[in-house]
């Protein structure tokens, strides 16, 4: 009896805990809880965005999509789409919404579209190539007449200008990311767009190149949703960024047709303006694009081997064997090694301010006795070109990079790897031997180990950090290695001072193709600007500083000599192979392409004759998406 | 009547007691994990930005938002009073997302995947476990061993070799998703033979091993009550075969009962594998997608529905149990 | 007790679950001794390589060349590029490049061969053919070259001066080498994984480490469960309903759920296999100390227990002396399947991606978890994780007929007659 009084009063007293908050609550909403919310201090209530009911009713009526009208990707959407606001980052819509250097246009679209394989933007809003003041402080551009938005209206100058507006009023990713380059853009009239630079104290353009990239990075959004949306969110810049923007008008060939949590369709808008002659001509050949939600990788594969995917973004290890092998109608953008483009350098960061790690005679030796070939052929499966075909530099594989620097001048640096010897002798020239005899080498009398680290899940990246670490174990440095989780991983590195244990070699991506490179992805390697900084997810996480490779990321976006710009490239390269702050591990495609031919044909292909050249961005990215036009049915 | 009203009083006790104690470790056990999630959801809207400096700025709008900068108690409160308006909040990692809507898509899958399976598992298992003591001989022979092996595959072999053999090898099944890849939800006969279709293999896995598990068991208990006194006695007396068995399974049957209860209660997230190896949609994926993203919401919502179930589960069983097991009702009268 | 051991051994099924678990400990301890390679050393450039026996070619070209006269070898090699499927290919293409299908005969190699040669373009495109087909042919037609001839080949070294090639060796299509004769010969019964790794030796490990982490893993479970059943069975009162409220705790929150949450809280630096094992043994000792509490409850009221009770003897003492060893088979019996329930959960841990750290050592679940991300069971790579497969159910399967046969050996009703 005792012990169930005991029992009785805890409950009382619980409940009555519980009541007199409940009496609290009633008077206030808890602030925990966002838009919708009321929030008495405002005057207007921001409101969720509304679904149209006609949408779902078309949706259910078509029960079964026609395998000959649809495309079926994969690799990109791994979750339930969230929304469809272009406006924030946290939409979780990857066939839709990707605003990028090969921005993904088949909802939204960009006044240009760059094409990574010449290197060139080409107009899609606009009409007609852009051009430089002849100050060199502004960039004007014409839009085309034909087109238009969704709701029939036509686009103009006026919603560029306020797209812009909206991204620099509303601190979106857009606005913030360029409000230091970009000034102003007006409407000069409805159909010519003027783009004013950011001046320095000279008057001269700061970065002429990062203007050029917005032309066909991002979005373009029609001014008269965008003040919908606004009013819908009472101007509140989260509430704006958080709405799910299911009437959100866009210009773009394909719209929502139906999304849950196991696949995403979008349906071809067959008013699309794009079919007009300025354009393309005639309408994408596929009806719908459907993106079934797989839990991993293999899931995916398995679908693409069973002629349910058509075109897959995923990092499919051994993607050979699926045509040598198993004889099945698949196949990538190139017919052999490295099958795929490489444009984006993987790369392994020093943390400078680790033990040793400022020893140049350590960076080097660590650096040149990776067995590169081994985490090419194992970790990417020979889906990258060699650091034999390739020498590595600090520009991606593509032709046009290539030819911006003097190979020979730097040709004693590019080291291949694999130099066990070398690395030894080098160590022992400096002076770091192993005294005590237990097989590791000391620096100073202290023992140098070091823990190389990436994050876990990412698996051809762990398999060539287990290469690195490999490679320590050869010479005499103790490499281990951890693999901490990614959202661990990223606040962790992306703050100044890293921990002193856990991240001396760091594995972090470059930029890949795109209007501003080379010189984005030098100026993330190996710029002060983010150096020993927080909240830096640009680049240089090792902390690496060197003024005259600074003066010269400086110059390179306003210089125009093509002579002097690859004496400066190449000076670049030749400091990035002297200090060996980080080191390239391999290359990597900008996304990944492969293609299975059992419903559809005519993919893009290396030498496939279309001029201009349509990159294997799966036929979304960029002027890739010129390639939804070319395709055709397998048996029509 | 007296005593089993005590025992009755009892177990709801200690059921509202566990109860308030689960709530309590659901929410604090999430929170304790290291890593700070609005950290993590501020590092994925930064990516891809080149000027960070405004990111500090979105830090505190966020942590503000989802209150992880309020002291322990005070976000504590906060979570009982939206439960109490049922409402579990905005998911971190599909902000913004609710987590009702993602828990309200996903466990429906989970369940039907699981309740099924469980209860099959269990009739069959059980039906041949006991068989298997009753016959004795040839047929029990057989079972044994293949029951040890069966229920001893782990869950992701079981599901790996039912993929490979039956999906990808004879192709009689296909190898991932919920539905046909090309349909559309709707009411359709189609539509639900697609779902049929894709439910097997995951189905299979999931009834191979728990088959295995319950024939064991019962077959144990069933051979407790064969050899009991009761029974030699009944026989003696000349009682027939029939109505002696159906005494002895019912004996034999209440801790499987109890095990039943268990399985029914913890089912919801326990599909996670199946889940993963065949792309079926369902709560265990998006619970260790929630896990891995650091989604307190989500985690506190799932592990609570879980807690609900198996304490409701476990109570029922018990009440039931008052009923059916006369020891228990003579037991609370002394 | 020599009496009980000797009936264990006689029970049928408790020795075929023994044996086939001293088996496997013998290989697990004799195994490196014999074979001295590191089990993560990364031996191939490239992934998942077939088992066999995998001969040097350089070397091969250094042996003794022994000339063998076979029939069959012609045959056999030109089988070996131009099967069946690849004669319908190219019939295939012939007849849609306009060639008449009676003039096609493809079991005669030379006709065929001949054909095609004359008619093969690359760069024709036929109607419907996909870039994939037109790629297959092109492929299929480098890979026919020089089939049909019957000279050998040259091996050519550069010469340091000149650099131009110079033979200096000639080999015949009747060579053949003694594979005993032949300085690098390495077999790989089970291939190499996805790192380029010795699968067969890292099995091997790997099995030593999961039985250790079960071993582990069972101990901790069993000790605490049976601590804390003693101790609530036999004290009762207010203990056991403690004790009772805390196991119920433990039920409702998942297991699983907490096995992930702490193994995602230590972090993967810390995630030694031995951490791993703690956490595994803390989270599941619950149904031990059910059933051992319930076994105590029916022990409690026995006529030496309250034997000892009145002779004075204190609570420790009697739970020592007279509880203990009426429920040591019930314990043996629940540690075993601690042990293997523990294997199975560091499997299922590291599937997911939480479970030891890759490069100290491999285990079980990590092989199986590699194996599958880098999709060895849809490409068919089957060495990468039936292996392992088996050896886990075959632990498990062996723990489980042991504790079979012990539940036999200790509870007569359940003998079969």
């Amino acid at each position: 009896m005792k012990r169930i009084t005991i029992l009785l009063s805890v409950l009382v007293a619980f409940s009555m805990l519980l009541s007199a908050c409940g009496t609290a609550a009633t008077a206030t909403k808890a602030p925990a809880t966002a838009a919708p919310v009321e929030a008495p201090t405002v005057a207007c209530v921001p409101s969720a965005a509304p679904v149209a009911a006609v949408d779902s009713a078309i949706a259910a009526a078509v029960k079964t999509l026609p395998r000959n009208e649809t495309l079926y990707f994969n690799g990109q959407q791994w979750g339930s789409v969230v929304g469809w606001n272009p406006f924030s980052t946290s939409m979780n819509n990857a066939m839709a919404i990707a605003q990028q250097d090969s921005a993904r246009v088949i909802m939204f679209e960009t006044p240009y579209l760059y094409d990574m394989l010449d290197g060139k933007q080409y107009p899609l809003l606009a009409d007609g190539p852009w051009s430089w003041n002849s100050a060199m402080t502004e960039i004007t551009f014409k839009l085309k007449a034909a087109a238009k938005w969704s709701d029939g209206t036509p686009v103009t100058a006026d919603d560029v200008a306020y797209t812009w507006a909206s991204n620099i009023k509303y601190e979106t990713n857009a606005g913030v990311n360029n409000k230091d380059y970009i000034d102003t853009i007006e409407a000069k009239d409805a159909h010519t767009v003027v783009v004013k630079a950011k001046l320095d104290a000279a008057g001269k353009m700061i970065n002429p190149l990062v203007v050029a990239a917005y032309l066909s990075g991002n979005y373009v959004m029609q001014k008269a949703w965008i003040q919908k949306l606004e009013a819908r969110a009472c101007g509140d810049a989260t509430a704006f960024k958080a709405d799910t923007a299911e009437d959100v008008v866009y210009s773009g060939s394909y719209h929502k047709f139906f999304t849950d949590d196991t696949k995403a369709i979008y349906v071809r808008d067959d008013n699309y303006w794009g079919q007009d002659a300025s354009m393309f001509g005639k309408l994408p050949a596929p009806k719908y694009l459907a993106h079934a939600i797989f839990k991993d990788n293999a899931a995916g594969t398995t679908a693409l081997q069973a002629g349910e995917v058509d075109v897959s973004q995923q990092f499919n290890s051994n993607v050979q064997d699926l045509w040598l092998v198993n004889n099945l109608p698949i196949s990538t953008y190139l017919p052999d090694a490295p099958y795929g483009i490489g444009a984006s350098l993987p790369t392994a960061f020093y943390n400078q301010s680790s033990y040793g790690l400022d020893q140049l005679a350590i960076r080097k030796a660590i650096a040149i006795a990776v067995d590169y070939p081994t985490i090419i052929a194992n970790a990417m499966t020979n889906q990258s070109a060699t650091f034999a075909q390739v020498p590595r530099s600090l520009m991606n594989p593509t032709p046009g990079e290539q030819a911006l620097y003097d190979t020979n001048a730097v040709k004693d640096l590019q080291w291949v790897g694999n130099d066990i010897a070398g690395a030894k002798a080098l160590l022992d020239a400096a002076g770091i031997k192993d005294t005590n005899g237990d097989g590791n080498r000391e620096f100073n009398g202290k023992e140098l180990s070091y823990i190389a680290t990436c994050p876990n899940g990412w698996s051809d990246w762990q398999a060539a950090i287990e290469v690195v670490a490999s490679a320590g174990k050869a010479i005499g440095i103790n490499i281990t290695t951890s693999f901490p989780e990614w959202s661990v991983y990223q606040t962790v590195v992306t703050n100044w001072p890293l921990p002193a244990t856990g991240y001396d070699i760091l594995m972090m991506w470059s930029d890949g193709a795109g209007p501003t490179q080379p010189w984005g992805r030098i100026r993330h390697l190996i710029s002060s600007e983010f150096a020993k900084t927080t909240g830096n997810w640009n680049g240089n996480w090792g902390g690496y500083v060197n003024p005259a490779a600074d003066a010269l990321i400086q110059a390179i976006p306003t210089e125009t000599d093509p002579a002097k710009l690859k004496a400066d490239y190449t000076e670049l390269v030749k400091i990035y192979l002297t200090d060996i702050p980080s080191f390239t591990l391999m290359y990597r495609p900008q996304s990944f392409h492969t293609v299975n031919e059992s419903v559809w044909t005519n993919f893009p292909h290396a030498g496939d004759g279309t001029s201009p050249a349509v990159p294997p961005l799966d036929l979304t990215d960029g002027w890739s998406i010129a390639g939804l036009y070319n395709l055709t049915l397998v048996t029509p | 009547m007296k005593g089993y009203r005590k025992y009755f009083l009892n177990k709801v006790l200690w059921l509202l007691v566990t109860f308030v104690f689960a709530i309590v470790l659901n929410f604090i056990l999430p929170r304790l994990m290291p890593g700070d999630p609005v950290a993590a959801i501020t590092a994925k809207l930064a990516q891809g930005a080149t000027n960070t400096t405004g990111m500090q700025k979105v830090y505190q709008q966020y942590a503000e938002l989802f209150g992880t900068n309020k002291p322990m108690l005070e976000q504590f409160i906060l979570y009982i009073k939206n439960i109490a308006h049922g409402s579990f909040g905005f998911s971190f990692s599909q902000y913004p997302r609710p987590v009702v809507d993602i828990l309200k898509s996903s466990i429906m899958w989970t369940v039907c995947l699981q309740f099924p399976a469980i209860i099959v598992g269990w009739l069959i298992g059980n039906t041949l476990g006991a068989l298997a003591a009753y016959l004795k001989k040839g047929f029990d022979k057989v079972l044994m061993p293949v029951s040890i092996f069966l229920s001893n595959l782990p869950t992701f072999g079981m599901a790996i070799f039912l993929l490979v053999i039956f999906g990808i090898g004879l192709k009689w099944f296909p190898t991932s998703g919920g539905y046909g890849f090309d349909l559309i939800p709707n009411f359709s006969l189609k539509f639900i033979w697609s779902v049929i279709v894709h439910y097997q293999l995951p189905f299979w896995s999931i009834v191979l091993i728990a088959i295995g598990g319950q024939a064991i068991g019962m077959r144990s208990m069933a051979i407790y009550e064969l050899n009991a006194d009761y029974v030699k006695y009944s026989r003696f007396m000349g009682i027939k075969d029939r109505k002696i068995i159906g005494y002895v399974f019912r004996n034999a049957m209440l801790p499987q009962v109890t095990g039943l209860a268990l399985s029914i209660g913890t089912m919801v997230g326990g599909a996670l594998v199946a889940e993963i190896i065949f792309s079926y949609p369902g709560l265990g994926f998006t619970l260790l997608n929630g896990v891995m993203g650091q989604d307190y919401p989500l985690i506190s919502a799932a592990t609570l529905i879980i807690t609900l179930m198996v304490l409701s589960a476990n109570f029922i069983i018990e009440i039931l149990y008052g009923i059916i097991d006369p020891r228990i009702k003579a037991a609370q009268a002394d | 007790m020599k009496h009980t051991i000797r009936q264990v051994f006689h029970s049928g099924k408790f020795l075929v679950g023994f044996s086939i678990f001293t088996a496997l400990l013998l290989i697990v301890f004799v195994y490196p001794l014999i074979i001295k390679n590191a089990p993560l050393a990364i031996i191939g450039r490239g992934t998942f390589f077939p088992p066999g026996t995998y001969v040097n070619s350089y070397d091969t070209i250094g042996s003794t060349q022994y000339t063998l006269m076979l029939d069959d070898a012609a045959a056999k090699r030109i089988a070996s590029k131009l099967g069946d499927q690849e004669r319908l290919g190219l019939k295939a293409w012939l007849v849609a490049d306009g060639i008449p299908e009676n003039q096609i005969d493809i079991s005669d190699t030379v006709k065929l061969l001949d054909l095609w040669v004359n008619h093969y373009d690359p760069n024709k495109e036929l109607a419907g053919m996909t870039y994939a087909k037109l790629q297959y042919y092109q492929r299929l037609d480098a890979s026919l070259e020089g089939l049909l001839s019957i000279k050998g080949v040259s091996i050519a070294v550069k010469n340091a001066q000149t650099g131009a090639l110079e033979e200096t060796q000639f080999v015949q299509q009747s060579d053949y080498v003694n594979i005993s004769q032949v300085a690098n010969v390495r077999v790989l019964p089970l291939g190499t994984d996805n790192f380029g790794r010795d699968v067969l030796t890292e099995l091997v490990k790997a099995t030593g480490v999961s039985l250790e982490i079960g071993l582990v893993a069972g101990i901790i479970a069993t000790l605490i469960g049976l601590t804390l059943g003693l101790l609530a069975g036999y004290v009762g009162g207010l203990m056991d309903d403690i004790i009772m409220f805390i196991t119920n705790l433990f039920t409702v929150i998942p297991g699983f759920v907490l096995l992930i949450l702490i193994s995602f809280s230590i972090g993967q630096d810390k995630r030694g296999a031995v951490t791993i094992a703690v956490v595994i043994g803390l989270t599941s000792w619950v149904w031990t100390a059910r059933a051992v509490r319930a076994q105590v409850v029916s022990l409690r009221n026995r006529d030496h227990v309250n034997l000892s009770k009145l002779s004075g003897h204190s609570v420790v003492h009697i739970i020592l002396a007279d509880i203990l060893p009426y429920i040591a088979s019930y314990v043996v019996m629940a540690m075993i399947l601690q042990i293997s329930s523990g294997i199975l959960a560091e499997a299922g841990l590291s599937i997911l991606g939480l479970g030891p750290r890759t490069t100290d050592v491999p285990t079980l679940g990590l092989m199986m978890n590699w194996a599958m991300i880098y999709q060895a069971q849809i490409l068919g790579k089957w060495w990468a994780y039936i292996p392992v497969l088996i050896t886990i159910a075959l632990i498990t399967f062996s723990m489980n007929l042991m504790n079979t046969g012990l539940d036999q050996v200790f509870n007569p009703a359940l003998r079969e007659d």
